[in-house]
This record gives structure tokens, sequence and C-alpha cells, in this order.
């Protein structure tokens, strides 16, 4: 490994991943915009069909069919576009440059070999030839995450609990030194305490290691946790990004004001929590034209009904409302207007 | 059970969702024209075995100066060895074929989920013995001891053939469905319907069977084409009396009677009866493909 | 009212060749359910919140101690005449997709048990659907979208509603809820919540919230009580904002320690409490003596028992109780 060298970018540029239904070609990701700047922890946040688990197979051009990419480019650096990519460059890129931590990471291991054995055939399949060298590897990730290396390399999944098998899952997703990981649902299914470790661990690791890491999760807490910029998707669109404080101090973007809002707090006027109306699109109900939050959104217009809400950028921050006004410091549209609706 | 507690209204609801049912099997029948030609080949038979006997007369005539004879216009598969025209014996052989069929197939299945169910469901000490004496069962080898009945029992009558067929047919179905129902009964809405106190006849009919009717139903078809290719088995290797007008007897004739293995002369009379074996099967195999989209809601309403 | 006395219950597991090993799930737990109220078990998976929650609900028995509902001992009552009791108490499942037949319609869902309540009151045929569509009114559903549907047409959060609706239809007093949002969508959480609290409020019907977030557990009641259990054993007890703001038992610290923080809106509390790798077991110690950061040489040797020791005012089992506070706080936005 090559700490010295700066960690790798990603730039997805206009990105539209379709499905074939009966009812024809429907975009689960539609002109999607996200940068993962180099060394940074980039967090996703959405609920479901927001199209946040699309995007990330995208990243890696592993969306399987019925779905397809259907437009846009996924830059990644030393990589080049990854959306040309195709066969065995796609399958070495897989692993060696970026890894990938499955969603329920815990149920991913092959129940019938141990740890150890996975990581050799993982080695095997990219061409490694010092195996030692990766034992050695992935023995010393498990360790530095907490784990007795030596053991669990000779467990078997079932020998291992939960929080164990997300800790291999990432060291899996590590041990041929990709710089730029993806971790999907990092925590679902975890113990608040076990949850708190595993986030610990991504921070460091992130840092010790010189990463870009990519989370996608449903869960705005984890985001909190360890991102340095948030973006919230919602119908399959990117509703507002920036860094992580920033947007959760002064949320522009009425779904993530609702977001925000529904979540319950331990301290604090318990009352002041309220449910968002309505529920997420699936993919048959996106609405094809206008703003696909407009259902839900206290900020109604008729503009919203045929219009595309702009992306207004200011700063390292932007949002995609139409409620929304490009000179503003701090959310006056949005503010007021919710203000009023929850009074 | 619940026939007595139905209100006006939700018997109205109830014949709703049957009217539904109908249109969306139908519906998920025309998704495949594969589905509407297994079910064409299926009805075709069903006609032959309720009407192919009163067609012809009884017996069936003979034409003694055409012995083996080729197809022709008259005779489309010939004749046999003394006369008769073959097609007529495939049409009038169905009813006992499919008869058997259908009685093996009823049996397998209402014994088989039946003893697989309350096996599965009350657990412990009944599931303990049932399985063990389905165990037993299954270690009988069917066709020997087909062979060793056979000998004291003459099976004139096709339910006869199909009441034995079952009997001995039931046991992996009642596996099968045991370990669904283990399974299923652990599923919330099971556990929601025991916590509402509801009696444990809704919960088997109409909360577990429903789950598994994909299951049964294709179950059904399989044993029929098992039960077809064993009856049709015994009476062509002779250890059946020719009584009995069937697919296996001709088969039994072409092959040691007509030599059709070595001359051309009785390949038709060969052929015939394969050929409907052949058609039956492709027909239910055509119409299992559809049986887990009709009985499964989501699929079906798709 | 329900309440349980000393309930206790150990599964044995199925292992290897060396035979059977016994797992505590519940080690003499007490417990009150008062009407009206709200009640929440918390703690972490496997601590045995769901097999308690499941022995209230009837689903399951327990080796030793008493359910006692309306002061009738389940235990002196055959099998047959318990059941109208539990059917007091019913159980709001985790999976909103599991928990209803998805070869049956909701009309189907609810008439089932709603005609068999009304053969029990002698009420017309004609109630039951009257019935189900104020039970789903109720719910915040529209009974005429939802009733001819299939649960796989209704979204996570419509079916939970018709899951809890189905649950109404036996005019139950306590409605035990585990895990009963966690596999909804975030934006859909607080709408079930809020129906709970709603029902609470005015059906006066019980909650007993089975979770492993203490906030969720917050929204139901800021009145109700909070037990928090660890492996078997309930270490803290007492109101909900008590616990919260102040607690005392180490174990309840780690967890709330561990609820994530809103950066930007909330700075993290001073005094956060993270439990150490477990090293070792003590077979008379306290339980969570090998992750506690504050363990004494006491703490290996003996069991604390739940009591309220140290003028604290919530029980707690700890022989070192000290207020923390480990709870984030907002950022003074206002």
């Amino acid at each position: 490994m090559a700490p010295e060298q700066s960690p790798p970018g990603a730039r997805i540029r206009g990105l539209t991943v379709v499905y074939r239904t009966p009812a024809g070609e429907l975009p689960a990701v539609s002109g999607v915009d996200l940068d993962l700047a180099p060394g940074t922890i980039t967090g996703v946040v959405g609920e479901s069909g927001s199209g946040k688990s699309t995007l990330a197979l995208a990243l890696l051009n592993a969306v399987q069919p019925p779905g397809r990419i259907a437009a846009g480019s996924v830059e990644i650096d030393g990589l080049g576009d990854v959306v040309a990519l195709g066969g065995e460059g796609l399958r070495r890129a897989r692993g060696r440059h970026v890894g990938y931590v499955f969603q329920a990471a815990q149920n991913s291991l092959n129940p019938l070999k141990t740890v150890g054995k996975q990581v050799l055939d993982l080695g095997r399949s990219h061409g490694v030839e010092d195996v030692r060298g990766l034992l050695a590897d992935a023995r010393d990730l498990l360790g530095r995450m907490g784990l007795d290396g030596a053991r669990v390399l000779d467990s078997y999944q079932h020998e291992l609990s939960g929080g164990m098998r997300q800790r291999v899952g990432i060291m899996l997703a590590l041990v041929l030194n990709a710089r730029l990981v993806v971790l999907d649902e990092p925590t679902t299914a975890l113990d608040m305490i076990t949850q708190a470790t595993i986030l610990r661990i991504v921070r460091e690791v992130h840092a010790e290691r010189g990463l870009t890491t990519l989370v996608i999760t449903h869960d705005l807490g984890v985001v909190a946790e360890v991102a340095d910029r948030l973006a919230v998707m919602y119908g399959g669109r990117v509703a507002e990004q920036g860094p992580t404080r920033e947007v959760l101090a002064g949320p522009r973007h009425p779904y993530t004001r609702g977001l925000l809002g529904a979540i319950p707090r331990l301290v604090g006027d318990i009352g002041e929590a309220h449910a968002l109306p309505g529920r997420p699109p699936t993919l048959a109900d996106i609405p094809a034209d206008g703003c696909v939050f407009r259902e839900r959104c206290p900020l109604r217009m008729d503009v919203c009904e045929t219009g595309r809400p702009p992306v207004v950028v200011s700063g390292s921050r932007s949002a995609a409302c139409h409620a929304v006004r490009d000179d503003d410091g701090d959310r006056p549209a949005v503010a007021a207007a919710t203000g009023e609706d929850q009074a | 059970m619940s026939a007595t507690i139905v209100p006006e209204a939700e018997a109205g609801a109830a014949a709703a969702i049957r009217r539904n049912f109908w249109r969306g099997v139908w519906r998920v029948m025309r998704r495949k024209p594969s589905r509407m030609a297994g079910a064409l080949i299926l009805a075709v038979f069903a006609l032959m075995g309720i009407l192919g006997p009163m067609l012809y007369p009884d017996p069936l005539p003979r034409d003694t100066s055409a012995l083996y004879a080729s197809p022709s216009l008259r005779h489309p598969f010939g004749t046999d060895f003394e006369g008769t025209d073959v097609l007529a014996l495939v049409v009038t052989g169905t009813r006992y074929v499919l008869l058997t069929a259908v009685v093996t197939a009823v049996i397998t299945v209402v014994v088989g989920a039946g003893v697989g169910l309350f096996a599965g469901f009350r657990r412990g000490r009944w599931d303990t013995v049932l399985m063990r004496f389905t165990d037993m069962k299954l270690t009988i080898p069917g066709l020997p001891l087909l062979l060793v009945l056979s000998t004291v029992w003459k099976f004139t009558a096709a339910v006869e053939m199909g009441l034995v067929l079952g009997l001995l047919g039931w046991g992996g179905v009642a596996r099968a469905v045991r370990s669904q129902t283990l399974s299923l009964r652990e599923r919330g809405f099971i556990e929601a319907a025991r916590g509402l106190g509801l009696s444990t006849t809704h919960i088997v009919g109409r909360e577990l069977l429903p789950g598994m009717a994909p299951y049964i139903a294709m179950n059904a078809l399989i044993a029929v084409t098992g039960a077809v290719y064993a009856q049709v088995g015994l009476f062509f290797l002779g250890v059946l009396p020719f009584e009995a007008n069937n697919w296996g007897v001709m088969l039994n004739l072409a092959v040691f009677g007509g030599g059709a293995l070595t001359t051309t002369a009785a390949l038709p009379y060969l052929l015939a009866p394969l050929l409907a074996i052949l058609l039956l099967t492709l027909g239910i195999v055509l119409v299992v493909d559809a049986m887990d989209e009709i009985f499964n809601p989501r699929l079906r309403e798709e | 009212m329900i309440g349980g006395i000393g309930i206790t219950k150990t599964f044995r597991q199925r292992g290897g060749v060396l035979g059977a090993r016994e797992v505590p799930a519940l080690r003499g737990v007490d417990f009150a359910i008062p009407k009206g109220g709200a009640v929440s078990f918390i703690g972490e998976s496997g601590c045995g919140k769901t097999t308690l929650g499941r022995i209230i609900a009837g689903l399951e028995t327990c080796d030793s101690g008493e359910i006692v509902i309306d002061d009738v001992a389940m235990s002196s009552l055959s099998h047959r005449r318990r059941q109208p009791y539990f059917r007091r108490v019913q159980l709001i499942h985790q999976d909103p997709y599991s928990a209803l037949n998805p070869t049956r319609t909701i009309h189907q869902a609810l008439a089932a048990p709603l005609a068999l309540r009304a053969r029990q009151t002698g009420r017309p045929r004609s109630w039951a659907d009257e019935r189900a569509r104020e039970l789903l009114g109720l719910v915040g559903l529209d009974p005429g979208y939802v009733l001819p549907r299939y649960p796989h047409q209704l979204s996570g959060g419509m079916r939970q509603r018709v899951v809890i609706a189905r649950a109404l239809t036996v005019d139950p007093e306590v409605l035990v809820a585990d895990e009963a949002v966690s596999m909804i969508d975030v934006s859909l959480r607080l709408g079930i919540l809020a129906l709970l609290k709603d029902l609470r409020e005015r059906l006066g019907v019980s909650v007993l919230f089975i979770t492993h977030d203490v906030a969720t557990a917050r929204y139901i009641g800021t009145d109700g009580e909070l037990y928090v259990i660890y492996r078997g054993q309930v270490v803290e007890r007492g109101p909900v904002e008590t616990v919260i703001s102040a607690p005392v038992h180490p174990y309840t610290q780690a967890l709330l320690s561990a609820i994530p923080v809103l950066h930007g809106l909330e700075s993290p509390g001073e005094q956060r409490v993270v439990p150490v790798e477990a090293s070792g077991e003590h077979p008379d110690g306290c339980l969570f003596a090998p992750r506690c950061p504050f363990r004494t040489e006491r703490c290996e040797r003996e069991r604390p028992a739940l009591g309220r020791d140290g003028g604290m005012p919530q029980e707690h089992a700890c022989f070192h109780p000290e207020r923390r506070s480990v709870v984030a706080l907002p950022v003074s936005r206002r």
C-alpha cells in the first residue's frame, strides 16, 4: 500500500439508473450529481425507494438487470469513468480499487468457509501472490478493530456476533488496499452500543488508512456521527447536500427539515417532533415531472407540479427546491412557512 | 365453520373476493400462451375422459379385413391386431387412466396435506407418531408391492387402482407439508391469530392452508402424472389382466403382440398411446408453471 | 392491571456433541403495567426483553415466577381458562410484513377476530363490518381503500397500522409493541408512535413498549416508566425523564452514550460512558462487571439486586450508583 499517495476522489455526474418494469423503464436514480472529495467521509441518507442503494451499486457499475445505468458518468481517480468500464477491468476494480461493505454484511459471509479461507478466495480471485502477507494484513486489520485476528480468521460465520461480522465485512473490503470504500447500511440490525463501536472504527480506520468513504444509510444519526459531508436523497434525486454540521444546523430543503423534525430526541419538548405526512414514493409512483417531494411538502407551490426544482448552490451547500432562494445565507422562505405549518 | 357467523355484508365481500380470484386466474393464464395451451390440452383430455366412451359403440367395432392397418383417413392411427381403430382405443381408454390419476391425486393431497398439517401444527407426540408412520410408509417399495397386490386383486375398477396408488403415494407430500407448516406457524400472522383467540380450525384452514395452496396444487398435478405412469407401467408389464381398456394394455399388445419394436406394422399402434401420455404430461407441466402465480396474491394481482 | 413477579426463563441451546447449554434469558424480573400507563423495556438484542414481552402476551411460558392479571395468578389456571386473560394483551410484531397473512385481504384479516368478538358479545352480524371500518379510521387509514387490498399492496407504515387495528378488534387492555417501528421508514415512524400514544389517551390502553431506542420510548409517554434490562436482569428502573436525564447504572449510561449525536444541533454529553471489551465472566458477580469501566473488586464477587440504595430517585442494581450526564444536549438554538 502507498499511504503517501492521496486517496482517490470520485465525481458522479448526471447519473440516471432505470429499472425495467411492466410499466416501462422507471428511474430509481435520476440525474444525480455528487462529489466524493478525496479523504472525506460522505454520508448519503434516504428512506426506502430513495435510490441510495442503487447509487452505491452504480458507483461500481454493479447495477443488476432489470436495472441499467441509462445516463451519466462516475469518474473515479485512477480508474476513469466506471460506467464505460466492463468485464475483467471492472471485476479487478472492485475489491482492488473500490471496497464494498454490503448491506447486512452480518449475513453476507459464506457460512461454510472460515473467514481466513474467504480472505484467501478473495486474494486468489484478484491474483494476489503473497497470500501470507494478505492473511497478515487481514489479521492486523481485525486486530486494529479490536478483535483477536487469528481467532476470527479461524472462525465460521455462526461463531461471530453481529458486530464482529460487520468488522469482518469491513476487513474484507479493505484487505486488498482499496482506498475508496462504500459502506451500505453499516449498522442496520446492530445494537446501539455495537453501532457506536462500529462507527468509531469506521472513523478511525478511515483516518489511519487515508480513505475516501461513502456511507449509505437511512439513519440521520449515523451520518451525523461519521460523515463530513451529507447528501439527502429522496425519490431518486439529491434533495440537499453540504457539510454535515451545516446541513443539520440549518437544513434548507423541506424534506431535510421534516426528516430532522421527525426524530424523537432524548431531551427537550418531545411534542416538537412531528411525523411527515404521506409516505415515501415507490419506484412505480415517483412523479415524472416536477418535484418528487411535493406530495408531502408544506411549501408546495404551483411550479412544483411542473418544473423540476433547480439545484440552488450557495458556497459548499446546495438544495433542489423551488422555495429555496440562491442568495439566502439562512433559509428564509423555508423557515417562515414551516413555522406556520407546525403552529 | 365461519359460514355460520359470516354477516350478509361479509358474504357479499367474500363473493367479490372469489370473483377477483377467478379474474386473477384468467390474467395469470393469459400471461403466457404456453399456459393456455396446457390448459387446452388438459381440457381436451378431460372431455375425452368424460365423453370418450359415449362416442363409440361398446364393444368397439372390429374390421377383421384390416388388421394392423396403416394410418388412413378412416383410421388416423391405424388399427390393432383385431382391426379395432387405435384412435377409438385411445379415446375410450382415457377414462380409466384419468379416473385413476384423479383419485390418486385427491388421496395423495388430502391424506398428505392432512397428515402434514396436523403433525406440523400439533407438534410433540402427534408429530413424532405420524412422522414415524410416514417414514415407515416411505420405505415401502411401491412397485414390488403393487406386483404382489396385483396377484390377489384384479383392479378392474379405476377407482380401486387410484385408491391403491394414492395410499402408496402420500408420504412425500406429508413430509413436505409438515416442514412448511412448521416454518409457517412461527410467522407473525399465525402467532397473532392465536393471540386473538381464533379457533384452530380457522388457523389451519384459513391462515395456513392458503399459503401452501400453490405447493399442494403443484403436487396434485404431479401426482396425476405419477399415477398415469404407474398404472400404464403396470399394464404394460402385463401384471394386470387385459380386461380394462387402457393405454398400458395397448402398449403391451403393441410391443409383445404386434412386435412394434421390430416391425413397422404395429408402430402407429404403439405410438398413439405414447403420444397421449406425452401430451397429457406436457399439458400438466405447462399448467404447473402457473400455480405459483395463481395462489400468490402478489404475483396474481400484478 | 397486569404484573409479574420473579419471571425466570432459561433456554436450552442444543450445543455440539456435549449436549445442551443453558442460556438464562430472564433472571427473576418483576414488573407492573398500570392501567392506561406506558412502560418501556430497553436493552440490547438478546437481553430478554422480547422474551418477556412474549411471556406477557401469553405466547410463551416462564420457568418460574408468576404473571398476575387482575389479581388472578395465571399459573393457577388451566391453559384454556388462561386464554381470555391473555387475549387482553395483544402483541404488535416488529415485522409488519410477516404479521399479516399475504394470502388474505385486510378485510378478511379483520373480519375473523371481529366475527368471533360479535359472537362472544352477542352483537348482530352487521356489527363486525362497521367495527372494522371504525377501527381502521381510528388508526388513521381509509377503510374504503384498505379493506379490499392484500398486505403487499400497502406500505410498511400502513401495514403496521392494520396490525394495530387488528389487535384492537378484541378490545385489549395492553398493547405490547415489540420494536414496532424499527422496520418502518424513518419519516413514518413517528406517525406510528403518535398513534400508540393517541390510543393510550383515547382508549385508555396501556402500552408496553419494547425497544433498543430510548428516544422512541420517550415519545410514547414522558410520564411512563423505563426498565433497562441487561442479560435478563432489570438493572435500572424509574420514570422515563429521570432515567434519561440522570441515569445511575453504568449500563444505562453506556446505552444512552451510544445514541448518535446530531452534531451541529447537539453537543455530546460530557460524561459519556464507553463500555470496555468484555473480559471473563464473574459467575456470582454483577452481570455488567466485565464490561463496566467503573467496576470494583466487590462487583466481581457479589451481584447487586434492584433497589433504591444511594438516595437515588430510581431503582437500580449497582453498588456504585452515580449520576452522569451522558445524553447529548441541544446546542442553544433558542
